[in-house]
């Protein structure tokens, strides 16, 4: 009994610490969301469910937002699930070569975003950039682009550097999950004939199945609440071609709107919530 | 102190960790910290740090430490910190939305009838006034206009600015057939391509408050007057450089330092950024007159902002006075603007900067107060900024103009 009261003491600071940062403000901005609150002032008035109503019903913003962060979420995963298992399936073996590359690829990964951000703006920069300069020394000028200025296709850019940023760790649980497959099977394979195609599409795929499903999880999760990159490559606030619901979010608290920008939040946490159950669920139908 | 005591100051920490975090509406008492021996200036110009070193240096008052925030973070956050008292003993504002929210706020002091304000242009200092207060004073006078590489002007045969809106273009046509691209324009970065909108409004609006009145629902952009504006910035953007909407401030300043442009759509607050990329070429401001000769009313914009003020939650509210009075001698601010080659609003200032020179002209010709900053709401402004740089990049005026009004409708 008196080791329980013990561990329940241990337990005390760390639930204090989780409940004041975490519980306590999860609460305050749902009570927020019902306010009209702009962040600073002595008082607010409560307007009820109008903040909540408007950002799902009536605010183009918003939904241009949560537009680009699906897309944004659907560009990112396939280009990171795939380059990911890839370089996975290239560097799994054990060698001083493919050791050296693993490392260059995994580089990115301990970057801060707002370095990867400064580096990928020059990339991207129609003038002075370095796509643009390769693109014209190659003689192919007629792709040459604005990029980030490209209204309708800028996300898709920030995704191209989101997906060069985390790839490499995304790489690494591959090749875990790779590591796993017993040898057994690729030996059967081969005598059944199988090519190194048939090899991974009937072997390696499936068994990697609980990597991927990490894999996706992760990166969906990564990529709905992505915020710094994306602020760094757009500037502050971001044009409407590169607005995603987090800097959506900022931009408001920022407009003296925290009310609002609470409820927006809200519609945030519940988008989020979403979008995990249906992982979830579509992980568990691929296992059967 | 054994296992227990630890247990229980861990538990004590995490309550008052609790305790703190519930800090809500009207916690707005000074922080403790305020209460040591340095003054806090917050201020958003990094680009000035060693030039308030040395004035700083040469202060006997009270010690002064330089709080520095990115210029967009300060947008958006400086008020909360402000709030607190901990930071910003004597600080700085934006012109518009900011300085509005710092006095919903009740963060500046009341400067009215401080001998100090003697010290400036009355007419420079309205922005820092309301209802009839004078809550600060904006210290920096720029000239939200274009900057012209003179030499390349002269080359393309000009001797005088154009007058009216086709001889602009005629200018650009020339620039262009030299080879150069006529205006280099930040469209990428959102914070200066809207720099832009303020003389292309100026002179084409009804009204000396047309964007505020955009704002309250009064005006559209979907008006006449807004839809000129926005067909110019199509006749603007083939003068553009490569991928405008894409370039990023930085870049639009090399290109300009570099000679590779006539003109940089910004304003006088890059020339410092210009001469620190090593450019010697001789540089004046150049507006583009958007209407005939006959019914230009200004002949370009100013702005006078980085708005100077005493926080109200801090308690050392007169060494913040004394710093203020001691930025506001002719001969200190005389060293910022040289130092920095900004305009000030201080009166009898000796201009020994050959730039603040050759930009000393300006300061008596007939400009408008920048219009862009009666916008007060970030969304709405960035709809209609947004609206010139779709159209600079291919969409319709039309087009862009009912997108950006739907979303002021939505918002204002």
């Amino acid at each position: 009994m008196k080791s329980r009261l013990q561990l329940l003491l241990f337990a005390v600071p760390a639930l204090a610490l989780y409940g004041g940062f975490f519980l306590l403000p999860a609460v305050q901005g749902l009570r927020y969301a019902t306010t009209d609150w702009d962040g600073y002032s002595p008082s607010f008035t409560d307007v009820g469910l109008a903040n909540l109503t408007d950002v799902v019903s009536n605010d183009d913003l918003f939904r241009n937002a949560l537009t680009n962060n699906l897309e944004f979420l659907l560009a990112v995963v396939i280009g990171q699930t795939a380059l990911a298992l890839l370089l996975a399936v290239l560097l799994a073996a054990r060698s001083r070569a493919s050791t050296t590359l693993r490392a260059l690829f995994f580089l990115p990964t301990v970057l801060s975003s707002v370095s990867v951000a400064f580096i990928w703006k020059f990339v991207y920069d129609p003038n002075f950039g370095l796509a643009n300069n390769l693109l014209g020394a190659v003689g192919l000028d007629r792709f040459q682009s604005a990029y980030l200025g490209e209204e309708s296709t800028a996300i898709f850019w920030v995704a191209v550097a989101q997906v060069w940023f985390h790839a490499g760790q995304m790489m690494v649980i591959y090749i875990a999950g790779i590591n796993q497959i017993p040898e057994e099977l690729y030996e059967a394979a081969r005598t059944d004939g199988a090519n190194r195609w048939q090899q991974f599409r009937h072997v390696t795929w499936p068994m990697v199945a609980p990597a991927t499903a990490l894999v996706i999880a992760y990166t969906s999760l990564q990529s709905f609440k992505a915020f710094d990159l994306i602020l760094g490559l757009a500037g502050n606030p971001p044009r409407s071609g590169l607005d995603v619901l987090s800097t959506r979010i900022y931009t408001t608290f920022a407009n003296g709107q925290l009310g609002y920008a609470a409820a927006e939040s809200v519609v945030f946490m519940v988008a989020i919530a979403a979008v995990t159950f249906l992982q979830n669920r579509a992980a568990r139908m691929a296992h059967g | 102190m054994n296992r227990r005591d630890l247990l229980r100051l861990a538990t004590g920490a995490g309550a008052a960790s609790l305790l703190a975090a519930c800090a809500g509406p009207g916690g707005d008492s000074p922080d403790e910290s305020s209460e040591s021996g340095t003054l806090s200036f917050a201020h958003w110009r990094a680009e000035d740090k060693e030039v308030f070193e040395k004035i700083i240096a040469g202060y006997t008052g009270a010690k002064i430490q330089q709080d520095i925030s990115p210029s967009n973070d300060y947008q958006s956050t400086a008020l909360q910190k402000l709030r607190g008292g901990s930071v910003g003993d004597a600080f700085t504002a934006f012109r518009g939305a900011q300085f509005l929210d710092i006095a919903e706020a009740g963060v500046w002091t009341d400067l009215t009838g401080q001998a100090l304000l003697q010290k400036y242009e009355p007419a420079l200092i309205t922005a820092g006034a309301l209802d009839g207060k004078q809550l600060g004073v904006p210290y920096q006078l720029v000239f939200n206009t274009p900057l012209a590489n003179t030499d390349l002007i002269g080359k393309a045969g000009l001797g005088e600015a154009p007058k009216d809106w086709d001889g602009f273009l005629a200018l650009l046509d020339k620039l262009k057939s030299q080879g150069v691209t006529p205006i280099a324009w930040p469209g990428g970065d959102a914070a200066n391509a809207g720099q832009l909108l303020n003389v292309m409004v100026v002179n084409n609006a009804p009204a000396d408050d047309a964007l505020g009145k955009i704002e309250t629902g009064e005006y559209k952009v979907t008006d006449d007057w807004f839809l000129t504006v926005l067909k110019q910035y199509q006749q603007l953007a083939p003068y553009f450089q490569t991928g405008a909407t894409g370039t990023g401030s930085d870049a639009a300043l090399a290109l300009f330092a570099q000679g590779k442009a006539g003109l940089l759509a910004t304003g006088s607050f890059q020339v410092a950024g210009v001469r620190k990329l090593g450019a010697t070429f001789p540089v004046d401001l150049l507006a583009p007159i958007t209407t005939t000769a006959d019914k230009a009313e200004y002949e370009g914009v100013f702005n006078a902002t980085f708005i100077l003020g005493v926080n109200a939650k801090s308690s050392k509210q007169d060494a913040a006075r004394a710093w203020i009075e001691h930025l506001s001698d002719p001969a200190v601010a005389g060293e910022y603007a040289n130092g920095t080659s900004q305009h000030v609003t201080v009166k009898g200032v000796e201009y020994t900067n050959a730039d603040l020179k050759a930009l000393a002209p300006w300061l008596t010709k007939k400009t408008a107060l920048a219009p862009r900053f009666q916008f007060t709401d970030l969304d709405i402004r960035g709809a209609v900024e947004n609206a010139t740089v779709q159209v600079a990049g291919g969409k319709s005026p039309e087009e862009a103009a009912e997108a950006a009004q739907k979303v002021i409708d939505q918002k204002k």
